[in-house]
Order: C-alpha cells, then structure tokens, then sequence
C-alpha cells in the first residue's frame, strides 16, 4: 500500500508523552506517518481526508498480553456461562442464570445438532447458579441418547449426561477420586480433573488444543480480537510444529486479517538446548503480522483450581499445596540456557510459592549470563507480594497480572481460596507500577472473555462479581490502565517499537472506540463499545 | 463391557530428578522379557538409545528392533495415550515415565477411569543420596511424599553409595510416609524386569513350576517361586493369602481357577494391592492354577508361600 491519507478522529490518545492528545494521524504503507493537528500532518503533501472517524475516539491499537487461540474455536461449543459473551460472527449470548435457562439453551442447540453428533458445551459456572448444582438428570432432560459434555468455565470440570457416563463405562462406582458420585452411589456426572475427564473426552474426541490450530479457528480468533478491539494479541503457549507455523503464516498474512499474533513456543516439552535453538530459529521466520520466536514455561497451576504453589500458609480453606510442572531446580536450568541465547520467556506464574521459584532462578541465570533487556514476563503473577515486586524490578522483570480475576474469581479468591487479605493485595497494579516494574494485564481469553477494556476497568475498580471492591489500595488510574492494555503490553512483547503508541514510524494499529475513555465515568470503562480497529491503515468495522 | 483382560496395563514409573527413572526406562526397553512394551517419555534425548537398536524414527515415535515403541509426551499425556490406544496393534504393556514433579496418582488415575487402560502399578525410585535433602526442601517435600504414598513398589536406587545406616534411616523414613508398600534397593536402577512390570498371563519357561512349588535364586539376586495346582481356589482365601504374603515377595502373578467360576481368574499383587480379574477364555490348557512371585532376600520365604496358597485351595 503506498497510498497515503490523512484520517481525522473527534480525539487520538496517543500514548506519547510528548504529545498525549492529536486529532489527525496521516498514514502512509500501514504505517504512521505523521500525528497532531491537521497543519501538523499536512506538511507531507496534499492527501485525502478521511474523516469517518469524525465523531469517534482513536487509541493505540489494544495489545492482549496473554490470551489463547483457542478464544475463537471454543466457538464451537456451546456457551453457557453466566457472563453476556459475544461469538466470532457478532452474536450475542448473554449470560445464563438459572437451570432451566441453561437447560432451555441446550434443548435448542440439541434440537438443531444433527443425530450422532454429541453437544459440548462450555463457560458453566454452577457457582452462579444459587439453586443447586445440576447434575447429569438435568442434561438427561436434554437429551436422554445424545452424549452431553459441559465443561465448566474453569476447564478442570465438566458435568455429562447418563449417555456420556454409559460411553465411558461410568457405570457403577469405579472408586476413582474425580469421578463423583451421588446420593445412589452411581456416577452422577460431574467428573473431575483430567484423569475422570479423559475416557469421556476421548470418546466424544474432544481436543482443546486443536480449538487453536485449524485455519478456520485462527479466523474466528481474528474476529474475536477485533470485536474487543485487540490489534496485537500474543497467543501463550503453542507447540508450533510446521504445519501449524505454516497455517499461521498463511492465515495472518491475509490482508484481511485483522490482527498481529505473537505465538510463545512450548518449553516444556524438549530440552532447554532444543527450545533455544528452535525458538530462535523460529524468530527467523517472524513477519509484521506473526510474531514468533518466544517461548512459554508453565511453573504451577491455577488459584482457583487449588494447584497454584502457594508458600506459607497456603490455602485459606486447608488444601493441599498445588503441582509443580517443572522442578524449581530444572527450571533455573531452562532460564540459564533461555538468557545465554537470549531468547524471551513468559513465564507462568501464579502462586507466591512459583513467583519467588522464578524469581530465583532469574536471578541464578542472570549471574552467570549477562541478557541485557531480557524482558522475561511472569504471566499472572497473582499473588506477588511487594518484596517480590521489589525482586523483580531490580532483575528486569515484567509482569502481566491476570486483573481479570479480580472480578471473575475474586469472591472465590476472599472467601475459599487466599483469603481476604492476601486477596486484597491479588494482582497489585498499583504496588508493580509504584515500584516501576514494567506491567500490563490481560484476559487469558478464553478463561475469561477477551475485553482490553474490561480488563482495564477491572484493574481501575477491583470489583468482584457480587460488587465488593477487592483491594482498593491495588487500583490504577484509567490512564494507568490504558497504558498497560497498549503500550505496556506491547514492552512485555519486545514490540513497543511497532505499536502499543500513536507515534511516527509505528504500525498504523488502531482502536476506534465510541466514547473517550478518560471521559467516561471509570465504572463505565467496559461498556465503551468498540467500533472497529485500523490494522496497518486498513479499515476493520466491527 | 471391555474384560479387564483387554484392557492394556499401565505402569507408572515415577521419582524425582535423578533417581534413575531414565536408567529403569531404558533397562525396560532393552530387556522387555517378551513384552511389546510402549514407553512414554518426556525427552528422547536423555534415554541414549543406540543407534543399532532403532528400526524407525519419527518426530515424537522411536521404534526398536525388540518391537518396542518410544513415544514422546511433547504433545501432553492425553494426547499420547490417544495415539498409543489407537495403534493398530496394542501392545502388550504402557509405561509412563512421569516427570521428576508428577503426581503418579494422578496419571494412575487415568489408567483406574479408561475401560481401554488397567493400572498396573505405580513405581517409584528414591535416589538413595539425595533423597533425604530433597525431602527437606519445602518446595518439594509434598511432591516427594506423594511420590512414595502412591508408590505399590518402592526402588531405593544408587544404595551403594550410602552406608547401611544411612539406607535404612531412609528406610523408616519412606515406611512413615508409605506403611504398606515393598522397598526394595537397588543399583544402577538394575530390578528384573517381572518385578517392575506385571502383566499376567506371561509365563516364560523358567517360571513352569513342579506342582508343589519351588524356588530358586538368579544371578540377580532375586528370588522367584512359583507354584502350580490342579485343584481350584477358594477366591475370598485366595485373596487373604496374597494380602499375608510377606514384605520381602515384590510381584505375585498368575492365572488361577476357583471354585466358584468355570473361565480363570487373572491374580495380580503388586506392593500390597491384590487383583483378581475375570479372564473371558481358558488361556492355559486344562484347569492348572499357576503362581509365580518375586521378590528379594530375607524374608522371602518360599516355603510359606506355598503354604500360604495350599490353605487357600477349595475344600
């Protein structure tokens, strides 16, 4: 595109300090040429005005610092959660609140899925639904022939109907921990964590993971990002064999394709030597719209989950400590290795227990090898405490705090899991920012909904789902929080020289939003809608 | 409804860094005493298979000339238990090496909830060394403990690199944590393979026994028994023999009748946890009950075993 245009907006929040505010932006071969006034970007030549944007706001194109590809193929399923979620294709589906609007929603869908096929569904959250926990005779109302499987919004559970037990053979009590019986002793539906969920997954063949690998599901994932605006989404962990790399490169360099992907390779599953010598082979291969080259480390689990490493005193309701999936010893092995070679690493983290196991072997590896601006990112960093702040600041750590959580999961977190105190201080914007760790929060989408929006207000307001503030020491300003969905998420992604800013030289990326967000009340942040986004120059209506 | 005798046995073998998990793999790869064994791993790299004994390569499958198979957990367990579960021709046995951090009783519990799967034994190795400082690590001490809780069969690996003292302070230790199960020591991973691996059903000449029972002791070190009877069992006495078998007696397998069923029972006693299961077809001839059982010196007295199962025949 050599073509050159000078597009106006009622207001551009640029994200550059030395000018915060513009109203025009001249762009020229997707990149952006000029910013300021209109006498500011007209000294380039006499180009055309666009001007549709007139009444509109325009940000730095929204960068998700940690979502899944799957975000679009979950699409899929069946949604069923209990929070309003918009699907690929614009379709709104509001959340579900009692049994029978759940069971009503699948009756439809059964109604509609040819015979054979079994109906997935996912998002359910039977905490939300206060009348009691639906079992498999629920979904035998549904369908009493077709195997039912609905995952529930943490993917650690689902609830089958009789047809799903009887498959896998779930017929009488197994003695199996996970697989859950009720009050006859038989299986009553709910299975689990993986082991009780597999013979059932298996049987009706569903794969998550492919939810992110077909070219039919990174198109829904493209449409996902730009309905929440996002125009840099970095997918966190990818296995990337050559197909899979060659099905990105294809899909994303497709003009219509309205986001930039930054896909973390898999370190778990090789030796730390092969991890670096592929991950920087795959560096190689990077375009303007696919990014490659990271690498992802998942240390433990989740908090809600009760597998997050917590130190001392650990779980607020007496669970056991959590899982490891790599030894704290291997991974300064991996870190040592990943800083000599210089490779970026996204470290999951979500205990104490874990952030400080990183934190030391960061601090190992950065004694025996100097890794000038490594940027290593510890992704959700939850339960980091101020001394570990503190840590990390001085090793160059980012952090990307899961904000989300706060509103998603936060009454958990008060009452069953951390506990109120340590719960007030659950993903510390505030603390990270006060003490200069480089910071950004995100979705984890599909976890939660894909919103950079959402995410902001909820590190802006730290309220949970039933509405109580959760911290209000931790809360950021709007302008902090916008800082982070742009330009803050773009450092952590070693990309804060393409986009992330309104700012000469930059990718032309976009979000044009209906309202100024540092007008709106800050209780309104997430109900700003979006209109679209701009992605090298091109237009993306939504 | 799959007979448990479809389903494929499942071996986890488990332990931190270092215990010998890589070492115990391989030895099984390479001495699968007649089994087509598939083994999950987390790296090929660490196993140093040589070139010679490699029929076929592929990204994440290695293929022995013994016909075992190799595969990787790259792409997670679930996905490889599919691919294993959906070769064309099942193997024999599937040994899951789980990583230094794992919670064995998880990945056995997968074997417990898929009809196509039967646990066959969890396996940990215990680095004789450094166990005692790796248990004193509070990051890791509950993986550790879980490790040996879930343990049928406990392998103190590298034991002559401690003293007799240290080796059975370790000892007490594991018998705190884990009250029921075997411990048996070992060097250089180097335990038969009939005591890693269950499996019944397989009976190789060396184990045809004389009908009263004999015993006899390899260059190993370990000590086999093995009994065979015309008359049929007693099933509920069958199991209580098994269940007083003493400590020192690792493995019990066989095929077995009872006087209560026409087809024959498989017996299985691994650490302490006994198995009967149905078998659908008489797989030896005639109504012969046989038994085999190894295990490791003092306390593996062949005498009581026989003696233990003669009491246990149908009157």
């Amino acid at each position: 595109m050599s073509e050159t245009k000078i597009v106006a907006a009622r207001k551009i929040i640029t994200m550059d300090a030395d000018q915060p505010e513009a109203t025009h932006v001249a762009v020229r071969d997707g990149r952006i040429l000029a910013v300021g006034a209109l006498e500011d970007v007209s000294g380039w030549g006499d180009f055309p005005l666009d001007d549709r944007f007139a009444d509109k706001v325009l940000m730095p194109g929204f960068v998700e610092g940690h979502c899944h590809l799957m975000a679009g193929g979950m699409w899929r399923f069946l949604y069923i959660g209990f929070h309003d979620r918009v699907d690929p294709d614009g379709k709104s589906w509001p959340g579900v609140a009692t049994i029978e609007a759940v069971l009503e929603r699948m009756q439809q869908a059964d109604a509609e899925l040819p015979a054979g096929e079994p109906l997935v569904a996912w998002g359910f959250d039977p905490i939300f639904l206060m009348e009691r926990r639906p079992d498999k005779r629920d979904f035998d109302r549904v369908s009493a022939t077709r195997p039912i499987a609905v995952m529930h919004s943490n993917f650690h559970l689902m609830t089958v109907n009789s047809a799903a037990l009887a498959l896998a053979n779930y017929t009488a009590d197994l003695e199996v921990d996970g697989i859950a019986r009720g009050e006859d002793g038989a299986p009553n539906g709910e299975l689990r964590e993986v082991a009780a969920m597999f013979p059932v997954m298996r049987r009706l063949g569903i794969d998550f993971r492919a939810l992110g690998r077909s070219p039919e599901c990174l198109l829904a994932f493209g449409q996902v990002c730009k309905r929440a605006g996002v125009t840099t989404a970095a997918d966190l962990i990818n296995d990337l064999p050559d197909e899979d790399v060659a099905d990105l490169l294809r899909v994303t360099a497709g003009d219509d394709y309205p986001v930039r992907i930054a896909t973390m390779l898999n370190a778990m599953t090789q030796t730390a030597v092969e991890t670096g010598r592929r991950a920087l082979a795959l560096s190689e291969r990077s375009t303007d719209k696919l990014i490659l080259g990271g690498v992802k480390i998942v240390t433990d689990g989740s908090i809600q989950g009760f597998t997050a490493r917590l130190r001392w005193p650990g779980y607020y309701n007496g669970a056991p400590n959590g899982i490891w999936n790599v030894a704290p010893e291997q991974l300064n092995g991996i870190v040592a290795e990943l800083l000599d070679k210089g490779v970026a690493m996204h470290i999951h983290v979500n205990g104490d227990e874990a952030i400080q196991v990183a934190i030391d072997a960061l601090e190992a590896g950065l004694r025996k090898h100097a890794a000038p601006d490594h940027r290593t990112v510890l992704q959700h960093c939850q339960m980091a405490d101020r001394a570990q702040f503190e840590k990390m600041k001085k090793l160059g750590l980012c952090a990307n705090l899961f904000a989300n959580h706060l509103f998603f999961f936060g009454d958990q977190h008060a009452a069953l899991t951390i506990g109120p105190d340590r719960a007030r201080r659950l993903d510390a914007c505030r603390t990270a920012l006060d003490l200069g760790v480089p910071m950004t929060i995100h979705s984890d989408a599909p976890v939660t909904p894909l919103g950079p929006l959402t995410t902001a207000w909820a590190a802006v307001n730290r309220l949970t789902a039933s509405g109580r503030v959760l911290g209000e020491a931790e809360r950021i300003s709007v302008e902090e929080a916008l800082r982070a969905i742009t330009l803050g998420a773009a450092y952590t992604l070693h990309l804060d020289h393409k986009v992330g800013s309104i700012e000469v030289g930059k990718f032309a990326d976009f979000t044009v939003l209906e309202a100024d967000p540092l007008a709106v009340d800050p209780g309104e942040l997430r109900d700003i809608p979006v209109w679209g986004t701009v992605l090298g120059g091109r237009v993306h209506p939504v | 409804m799959p007979t448990p005798a479809a389903s494929l046995p499942v071996t986890v073998i488990a332990g931190y860094l270092g215990a010998g998990k890589t070492t115990l793999v391989n030895r099984l790869l390479r001495h699968p005493a007649g089994r087509r064994l598939v083994v999950l791993v987390n790296d090929f790299g660490e196993l140093a298979i040589d070139a010679e004994l490699i029929e076929a390569e592929a990204a994440d499958m290695l293929t022995l000339a013994n016909g075992c198979v190799c595969c990787s957990l790259g792409g997670g367990l679930t996905n490889a238990l599919v691919t294993v579960l959906d070769m064309e021709s099942r193997p024999d046995h599937l040994v899951i090496e789980a990583s230094g951090v794992a919670r064995p009783a998880r990945i056995a519990n997968i074997a417990r909830a898929e009809p196509d799967l039967a646990l066959d034994a969890v396996v940990t190795l215990v680095d004789a060394e450094n166990f005692p400082r790796q248990l004193a690590d509070p990051r890791l001490a509950d993986s550790l403990t879980d490790q040996v809780a879930a343990a049928d069969l406990l392998l103190v690996n590298k034991a002559d690199l401690v003293s007799e003292q240290d080796l059975a302070v370790l000892k007490a230790r594991l018998r705190a944590i884990n009250e029921s199960s075997p411990v048996t020591t070992c060097v250089a991973a180097a335990v038969p393979v009939d005591a890693v691996l269950g499996g019944a059903g397989i009976f190789r000449d060396s184990d045809r026994a004389p009908a009263h029972g004999h015993e006899h002791e390899h260059e190993d070190g370990y000590r086999r028994w093995a009994y065979q009877s015309a008359d049929p069992f007693d099933r509920d006495k069958l199991k209580q023999a098994l269940a007083d078998f003493p400590d020192a007696v690792l493995r019990v397998k066989g095929v077995v009748y009872l006087s209560d069923r026409a087809a024959p029972v498989a017996v299985h006693r691994v650490g302490s946890r006994v198995t009967l299961a149905d078998l659908p077809a008489a797989p030896t001839p005639g109504r012969t009950s046989r038994l085999v059982a190894i295990g490791h010196r003092p306390g593996f007295d062949p005498a009581r075993l026989t003696r233990l199962v003669e009491d246990a025949l149908a009157t």
